[in-house]
């Protein structure tokens, strides 16, 4: 009898379905992964199982029995834990509280018993942690060590890692991994969600693959050709709905040489006028600061970055924090490239506002991007649609002559994105040189004159004649040779 | 738009913090109607009483312009008193030592300006502390304040003291120095004026100039100004220097129109009381001068309510704090809705 099951999950989110139909099966004692693109569901999977999610659909089964896991504690209680990518302690107590805290304790303890139990916890799982060590004064791993130890003093039988080496260095992820092993001797099931196919081939005994919500495929490890993963993460070739701008090989716009930051280790990229140069990845990789060294947000580390063909406009990938101020209303936010002194002199005279002008461009851009919302209008009460629209706005109405858009159609309905695509295309058409950053393939494949791909800081590019899901998946997980 | 809740909240604020007052009248022994009659009576009850609280206003409405317009950029411009003390002391320097001779058309706006500038250097050293090197201005500016009154008290008792040399103060500033009062006015002096217009410029600065809307834009999301091309240093430097230039212009304005000589303990605290001041205006500009009026309306009338009512002074300290507590209740309700 399985340990734990999922079956037919299915949940909504407003007009975007996270799952439907997904599956998951996890045998007693083993390492079970989980292994999707961004936005297949692996998170919601996860917290339908911790009860962070209520599922539309579907029934979960512990140990053969039909459970409603409502919320975290009930999860607890049935001896599920998890251990986020951000972690639940308190910095100021030390290990040994941290462990103990939430446990049934009397009302007042000794100091010394305190420890005395917290190490006995500790040597079960020999992790080297030091009891008295204050919680803020631990490493990253430490840290994550001593949330599994918690989980694990707390009884839970079925430990779900998310994404748990993404925060971490790689040899503190080959320690991470190391461990798993040694918990699957002590009986406990593993939960492990990841993206990173050399993790999963390592420790794991099966691996489930979601795709687009659904579960696709459940398999032994062993004998599993990484190919054949990459194929099911990213699904079987569709015609794309529209096809990217003809190449007419313009002049240079954007030049990277050798360029290095803390998380890009030597990015070498020319971008002409009139393409679509789409960078495929799974998100992690370098993304963030690519597009903010592009935004002049992050220092150049080494090599160089040149500009040829200003201006530069960044449509920014995280339309909340740095695509908009929230603060803000719909015009002043269209103003502030303006202000800041970027573009021609159109809504501001002598270094004031035309009120008129700023009304008047407002409403243009509000009718052309069908943004719902008046001029007016705080930025932070329209829906993340249409900020993502607002967004989209404010990039384009620079003119810019080099245009970096980072996931630009994230979150939006499907009329919406094929008309932020079509307008990229349009612009690239007027003769543009057009940087999509984007972790989803459909959209990389529908507008990239050229793609290449983002693997660990650095760039692949795609042969032209193997431009194939199939190819583009192989490189987002690492697998570069032949 | 939400506009309504800019007039209702405030006032809210002091309705509450009245009905407070009542009840620690009450509990005092006082008769609530007698105090409150005798403080509003002091306050406003005869022209005299009145000119006294707008000359007290005036002050209060300058820096707490200052600490919204640093407030709006997300600078916490705690260091008003010191910036006063500061603008104080440059207009005396120039009045009485550098330019005493100089006609009133000369002398007047040097006095200004040179008070405006002290300030605002004043406030520019927290500036460079917070950008160079990450000092908190809430502590830099907190912490000058201490240095701004000592600079003071050793200049009184220095190189600024009067020549006759009895008292710990300075010469009167010449008469041209001097910002007369208008003819059938008994204390308001001509710095009413600046007083009135100053909140009507620094709205035009903030909500309609490109300068504004990066200082808004900073003070709401530095992340998103940045992306955005503005340089959220920049701005906090320019937005604290012209804090410290109002709250140095207010210091200068008290030495030129009230006093006439700078001493030790020239200002009531009215750098401190600012700050609730632009908290009940709700860092708009213009809602610095009723509430200016209203926080000075309550120390003019203290006096009055403890002769008349036989009630301590500091119980209109109760009713300020409450209308902190809850100026600023409403403000993050509002940011949460």
């Amino acid at each position: 009898m399985p340990r734990v099951a999922l079956r037919d999950i299915h949940k909504r989110f407003g007009s975007t379905e996270a799952l439907r139909g997904a599956n998951l099966e996890l045998a007693p004692g083993e390492i079970h992964a989980v292994l999707g693109e961004n936005g297949a569901g692996k998170s919601t999977l996860v917290r339908a199982l911790y009860g962070l999610v209520r599922p539309d659909r579907g029934e979960i089964l512990i140990d053969g029995v039909p459970r409603e896991i409502s919320t975290p504690r009930r999860a607890l209680e049935l001896g599920i834990g998890l251990v986020h990518q951000h972690f639940m302690l308190v910095p100021a107590l030390t290990v040994a509280e941290n462990l103990l805290l939430g446990e049934p304790l009397p009302a007042f303890l000794r100091r010394a018993e305190l420890r005395a139990r917290a190490r006995e916890i500790l040597e079960l799982y020999d992790l080297g942690l030091d009891p008295d060590a204050p919680a803020d004064s631990l490493a990253v791993a430490e840290r994550q060590r001593l949330e599994i130890v918690r989980a694990l003093a707390r009884g839970v039988g079925v430990l779900i890692l998310d994404e748990p080496t993404a925060v971490l260095a790689p040899s503190e992820a080959a320690a991470l991994l190391s461990l798993l092993p040694r918990l699957r001797e002590r009986g406990t099931t593993v939960l492990f969600i990841s993206h990173k196919l050399a993790e999963i081939t390592a420790v794991c005994d099966r691996v489930t693959v979601l795709r687009a919500g659904r579960s696709v495929a459940t398999r032994p490890v062993a004998g599993l050709a990484a190919a054949e993963l990459g194929r099911w993460m990213v699904g079987e070739a569709l015609p794309p709905p529209g096809s990217p701008p003809a190449m007419a090989a313009g002049a240079p716009a954007l030049r990277l040489q050798d360029l290095r930051v803390p998380g890009l280790g030597g990015i070498d990229l020319e971008l002409r006028a009139g393409e679509v140069l789409a960078i495929a990845g799974i998100d992690g990789n370098g993304q963030g600061p690519l597009e903010e060294v592009l935004a002049g947000v992050l220092p150049i580390g080494s090599g160089t970055l040149e500009v040829l063909r200003p201006p530069l406009a960044v449509l920014s990938g995280d339309r909340q924090r740095t695509g908009l101020v929230l603060d803000l209303s719909i015009g002043e936010n269209l103003a502030l490239s303006e202000a800041a002194g970027a573009g021609r002199e159109r809504l501001y005279r002598y270094g004031f506002l035309r009120s008129s002008e700023l009304q008047r461009v407002a409403r243009e851009s509000i009718a052309r991007f069908e943004i719902r919302g008046a001029p007016d209008l705080q930025a932070r009460a329209l829906s993340g649609g249409n900020q993502q629209k607002l967004c989209v706005a404010r990039a384009l109405g620079g003119e810019p002559r080099v245009l970096v858009a980072v996931n630009p159609t994230r979150g939006l309905d499907v009329a919406a994105t094929a008309a932020v695509r079509e307008e990229l295309r349009e612009r690239a058409r007027a003769g543009a040189a057009v940087l999509l950053i984007s972790t989803d393939l459909d959209e990389v494949l529908e507008l990239g004159t050229r793609v290449c791909v983002l693997f660990r800081g650095r760039l692949t590019a795609v042969e032209p004649e193997r431009r194939t899901r199939e190819r583009i998946g192989e490189l987002m997980l690492g697998l570069g040779g032949a | 738009m939400k506009s309504w809740r800019a007039w209702i909240e405030p006032s809210l604020a002091v309705l509450i913090a009245l009905g407070c007052a009542v009840l620690v009248l009450v509990l005092l022994g006082a008769n609530p109607a007698r105090a409150l009659v005798a403080l509003a009576g002091g306050a406003f009850g005869d022209r005299l009483a009145l000119e006294n609280t707008v000359v007290r206003m005036m002050p209060l409405a300058l820096i707490g312009l200052g600490v919204s317009l640093a407030f709006r950029c997300g600078v916490w411009n705690i260091g008003g008193e010191g910036q006063l003390y500061l603008g104080a002391l440059a207009a005396t320097a120039l009045g009485t030592r550098l330019l005493p001779d100089a006609p009133a058309a000369i002398l007047i706006p040097v006095l200004l300006a040179g008070g405006a500038l002290a300030g605002a250097l004043w406030a520019g050293i927290a500036a460079l502390l917070k950008t160079q090197r990450g000092v908190s201005e809430v502590l830099s500016t907190i912490l000058l304040n201490f240095v701004a009154v000592l600079a003071v008290a050793w200049a009184v008792h220095g190189p600024l003291q009067e020549l006759a040399g009895s008292y710990p103060q300075s010469d009167l500033l010449p008469e041209a120095g001097r910002l007369g009062i208008p003819p059938g006015l008994l204390r308001i002096h001509g710095g009413v004026v600046l007083v009135l217009l100053l909140p009507f410029a620094v709205w035009l600065l903030l909500f309609r100039s490109a300068v504004g809307l990066r200082l808004r834009a900073v003070g709401a999301s530095p992340d998103a100004a940045r992306y955005a091309g503005v340089s959220p240093e920049r701005e906090v430097v320019r937005a604290l220097l012209l804090s410290g230039g109002l709250a140095g212009l207010a210091g200068a304005i008290e030495i030129a129109g009230v006093t006439g000589r700078l001493f030790e303990n020239l200002s009531p605290g009215y750098g401190f009381t600012a700050i609730a001041v632009s908290l009940l205006a709700r860092l708009h500009p213009l809602g610095v001068l009723p509430a200016a009026l209203f926080f000075a309306a309550l120390a003019s009338g203290s006096g009055a309510m403890q002769r008349v009512a036989g009630v301590p002074s500091v119980t209109v300290q109760v009713i300020e704090a409450i209308v902190i507590f809850l100026s600023v209740g409403f403000a993050l309700a509002g940011r949460r809705s």
